[in-house]
């Protein structure tokens, strides 16, 4: 990871050869070690340093984008020259009225922990040996993933923003399977002492072996289901996609898209992008240098704007909200800090408020490609899921398929409850997903694995 | 730049710990260039250049694999030392013993093949060939967006082995596609040409996107889209149903490619991805498909994407089957894994680049045609429908239950094509599914398609693979 001089010097020289009306640039290095394991064995351990540039320059409006892993000046001064042979040829975009030219002071936020950044590898295999340890006294085997690292973000452009900040990361996966099922949890957080592997292993087991002898099916219909938050950030995922970017706004496949200001989901629906909650995973600025603030995108039910970057904040004529990731995504805003409120509901309360409904611990392969302006998805459950009856869990069921309009479900919604979770997501390395546990009314199963499938449900 | 040989060389001998069993070192520089023309505005358009060194050990029975985007000299022994570290790790909490498929050592120099390199297009000329296959479908108010994509990808490659290999390959690929998006009121539909999310993609030059000739189809697009808006919508029930050729390409890729990755059938990537419902007992006495079903995995064609002539353990490329005359016959291994079934490595662990753990991914797996040609085989169906180019894609952890969505969709009434038909959705289990299958189309209708974007393991790595694939029908297939 790059410090502040060595990361500001790369962003220094490359503005500086970058020519054109306006430029900016982005500095990213990370140091990370990923530990892989599966039937309670360590297969896969890397450790990676790796950074890289991306500089973006504005001529006659036009935009030209390169990127590079290289940062000797020979290597930066062709960078220089593909983006602004690409802004060459590129065309005035319409509606942009140039880069970020900053006003507003990034807010003071604890990103980052020592013990985290310096937490070896060995570390790490002796939490995980001792794992395999308690899951072998339990009858199950472990599989998932074990996560640290630390980043250095830094940005600047040619009106003088230069902003610099680092953060840590700890992420943990982990599934028990069992004989007769499977239990999965999971945990992330810019502090390694609050992912513990030992309770990760013990809330695993306890989901694996709940009901273990007890199996019931269940017919495809509607009921109400009671879903946690790791299969809440999968449909989040998705919404961050089609729905909440500049790109999906403009191009009318958002269903945000003429519902600014209409109540489309229940009073007790909160979603905003939160980079500044400081018990999530904050970061202080996007990477054009904008500051981050907490940007509601739903709000007690009422549809507000999309996220954007600066260029569609200017052609849709929308408030500046941050939310650029990468300097020319076609995306044009992210909602990479994605925040459902919580409610005043517990996962006991909904088991025991629900007559026939089912409990899911995390979703599969979520698509949200269906029909985007009501945000028809499909998946299937996984590695826990269970038939709630007469307020109690009763059995387990096999993993089953759904096909839900999330805007349907979003005004179903019954309950939150009181706490929220954090849970990553691959491709974002700056934050991820905070939710309740929720519990919706009316969700459509259309289908199950196969009778008598060979792996853990 | 690229460090050479005998430096690669070195950063393996540097390696010093008694119980080293294996090493290899890889480089790579992977440049790309991505061309986005929406509504007449060129919406993006990149160059990047990323170089990278990976250093993988085997000590004992502990994996370690340290990487850097740094690949210079100093940078390579400090890599290697790391990996010994992680590999150190690694043996704290490995509970099982490793063993290596057996591999001779070869030297070898490979690059695909092409006419015109697509960097020497100019910029303005690429931009130019996205606005004439996108301005034909703004004709209409209902076009929303008119899009059109335009990639090219090179990687070239070093690894060297501490049981004394080098190899060299160069790959260079293009890809190009366009799409028209109609709205009307809350209909949002898309069609797409060649295929969806970015089209078609083959290990050549400028000549494939010329080939593609995608400003005649422009208006094809443009029309589908704006007839979509109308049609009525794909009844949900049992049908026969005839799976396009691109369509049934992601249908393989998802129901045979992946289930087929013994990785996957292991447990190793069961934590993110998901298992397999294929198991090695299974293999040679499965009844995976009907008898006209034979996959094939080719990682020895010539052009396309998921083809090479080593893989990132040193084993050369290889053709075998997966299926054959319905039946499970195999798996896509690598060194570590082939053993675990009996059997040597069929050389299809790959890593997006030198920073990645080389893990299985396919190659080119293709459905093999049959003898049915397409237009006989819709006279022959009475009663079905016709879906063409998919639109959303889901399957189980274990890739049996599966459900995908088509941009378009076709009744079939006494072996005539009828009306248009929108949101078309099938379901299915997959050995039910090709087990259903009860005809196969020729040569004529099989298309080599390729798909940029299979992801897996974690973190995830995007690797280029292609699916040959004709059109099929499937017997009493539930749709909606």
């Amino acid at each position: 990871m790059k410090s502040r001089d060595e990361s500001l010097d790369v962003l220094r020289r490359a503005l500086k050869v970058a020519g054109g009306d306006e430029a900016d640039a982005s500095f990213i290095s990370v140091d990370q070690n990923i530990t892989r394991f599966a039937n309670s064995n360590v297969h896969q351990n890397m450790s990676e340093e790796s950074a890289w540039l991306t500089l973006r320059i504005v001529a006659d409006g036009a935009v030209g984008v390169a990127s590079s892993s290289s940062f000797d000046d020979a290597s930066l001064a062709r960078t220089a020259e593909l983006a602004r042979e690409a802004a060459r040829h590129a065309g005035t975009t319409q509606g942009f009225a140039g880069l970020y030219r900053g006003g507003d002071g990034q807010p003071a936020l604890a990103t980052w922990d020592e013990a985290t950044a310096q937490l070896a590898p060995a570390a790490k295999a002796e939490a995980l040996r001792d794992m395999f340890a308690s899951g072998r006294a339990a009858g199950v085997d472990f599989a998932g993933v074990y996560s640290t690292g630390r980043t250095a973000a830094a940005c600047a452009n040619s009106h003088g923003i230069e902003r610099y900040a680092t953060a840590t990361h700890s992420d943990a996966t982990a599934i028990a399977i069992g004989p007769r099922g499977s239990g999965y949890a999971t945990a992330r957080s810019r502090r390694a002492s609050d992912v513990s592997i030992a309770a990760l292993g013990e809330r695993a087991i306890s989901r694996a072996t709940l009901l273990a002898d007890v199996h019931e099916e269940l017919a495809p219909g509607t009921y109400d289901l009671i879903i946690e938050p790791a299969a809440i950030a999968e449909v989040f995922e998705w919404l961050g996609m089609i729905a909440f970017t500049g790109q999906s706004y403009e191009d009318g496949s958002s269903f945000l898209v003429g519902a600014n200001g209409r109540k489309l989901f229940g009073e007790n629906v909160t979603i905003a992008d939160d980079a500044t909650d400081e018990s999530f995973l904050p970061f202080p600025f996007d990477l054009e240098g904008v500051a981050k603030r907490r940007v509601p995108i739903i709000e007690r039910g009422v549809a507000h704007a999309p996220v954007v970057d600066k260029m569609y904040a200017d052609r849709l004529n929308l408030p500046l909200t941050g939310n650029c990731w990468q300097l020319g995504s076609s995306e044009h805003g992210s909602a990479f800090h994605l925040s459902m409120d919580a409610g005043d509901s517990s996962l006991e309360e909904m088991i025991a408020s629900t007559k026939l409904g089912i409990w899911v611990t995390r979703f599969n392969y979520v698509n949200g490609l269906l029909e985007p302006r009501t945000a028809l998805m499909t998946g299937t459950t996984r590695d826990g899921t269970f038939l709630v009856r007469d307020g109690r869990v009763a059995a387990r069921l096999p993993n089953l398929r759904w096909t839900q309009s999330m805007t349907e479900a979003f005004a179903n919604v019954e309950s939150l409850s009181r706490d929220r979770q954090i849970i990553g997501t691959w491709y974002n390395p700056f934050g991820g997903t905070i939710a309740p546990t929720i519990k919706v009314r009316d969700w459509h199963i259309t289908g199950k694995q196969a009778t008598g499938s060979p792996g853990p449900s | 730049m690229q460090p050479t040989r005998q430096q690669l060389e070195d950063a393996l001998k540097s390696l010093r710990d008694p119980r080293l069993r294996y090493a290899d070192v890889r480089y790579t520089r992977t440049s790309q260039q991505h061309l986005r023309v929406r509504n007449g505005e060129v919406d993006h358009l990149s160059e990047s250049v990323e170089e990278a060194i990976g250093i993988r050990v085997l000590v004992g029975d502990g994996w370690g694999f340290a990487a850097s985007s740094d690949p210079s000299e100093a940078s390579l022994r400090r890599t290697a030392a790391r990996a010994l570290e992680v590999a150190a790790a690694s043996n704290i909490a490995a509970t099982r013993a490793v063993q290596l498929s057996d591999l001779e050592p070869c030297v070898a120099s490979w690059a695909s093949k092409y006419v015109i390199d697509p960097w020497s297009i100019p910029i303005a000329k690429k931009i130019d060939y996205l606005r004439a296959a996108t301005e034909p479908m703004r004709s209409d108010a209902r076009i929303h967006q008119a899009a059109g994509d335009l990639s090219v990808f090179r990687q070239e490659k070093a690894f060297a082995s501490t049981i004394g290999s080098y190899i060299e390959q160069t790959t260079t690929q293009m890809g190009a596609g366009i799409e028209a998006v109609a709205i009307a009121g809350d209909e949002f539909q898309r069609r797409s040409h060649p295929n969806s999310f970015g089209g078609d993609f083959q290990a050549a030059g400028w000549e494939f996107v010329e080939a593609l000739d995608l400003p005649a189809r422009a208006a094809t697009c443009r029309d589908e889209a704006i007839a979509l808006l109308d049609a009525p919508k794909a009844p949900a029930g049992r049908f026969d149903l005839i799976v396009g050729s691109s369509q049934l390409a992601l249908q393989v890729h998802e129901s045979c490619g992946h289930p087929t990755e013994l990785d996957r059938a292991m447990g190793l990537e069961i934590s993110l991805a998901g298992g397999s419902f294929l198991q090695p007992g299974m293999l040679g006495s499965f009844r995976y498909g009907s008898d006209l079903v034979n996959i094939v995995a080719d990682a020895t064609i010539d052009g396309a994407i998921g083809s090479f002539a080593y893989d990132d353990d040193g084993v050369a490329a290889q053709r075998f089957h997966l299926v054959e005359n319905g039946m499970f016959t195999g798996y896509l291994t690598g060194r570590d894994t082939a053993p675990e079934i009996g059997r040597a490595s069929n050389g299809t662990v790959r890593a997006e680049t030198a920073a990645r753990i080389p893990i299985i991914r396919m190659t080119n797996i293709n459905l093999e045609p049959g003898t049915t040609k397409l237009d006989d085989l819709i006279a022959d169906t009475k009663h079905g429908i016709l879906v063409e180019t998919n639109k959303s894609w889901s399957i189980d952890d274990l890739r049996l239950n599966f459900q995908f969505g088509c941009e378009a969709a076709w009744e079939i009434e006494n072996g005539r094509i009828g009306r248009l038909l929108r949101n078309p959705l099938y379901t299915g289990i997959t050995p039910e599914f090709w087990r259903s299958c009860d005809a196969i189309t020729d040569q004529n209708s099989w298309h080599l398609w390729g798909l940029p974007n299979c992801g897996k393991g974690d973190p995830m790595q995007t690797m280029r693979v292609a699916h040959g694939a004709p059109y099929a029908r499937f017997r009493d297939v539930e749709m909606g």
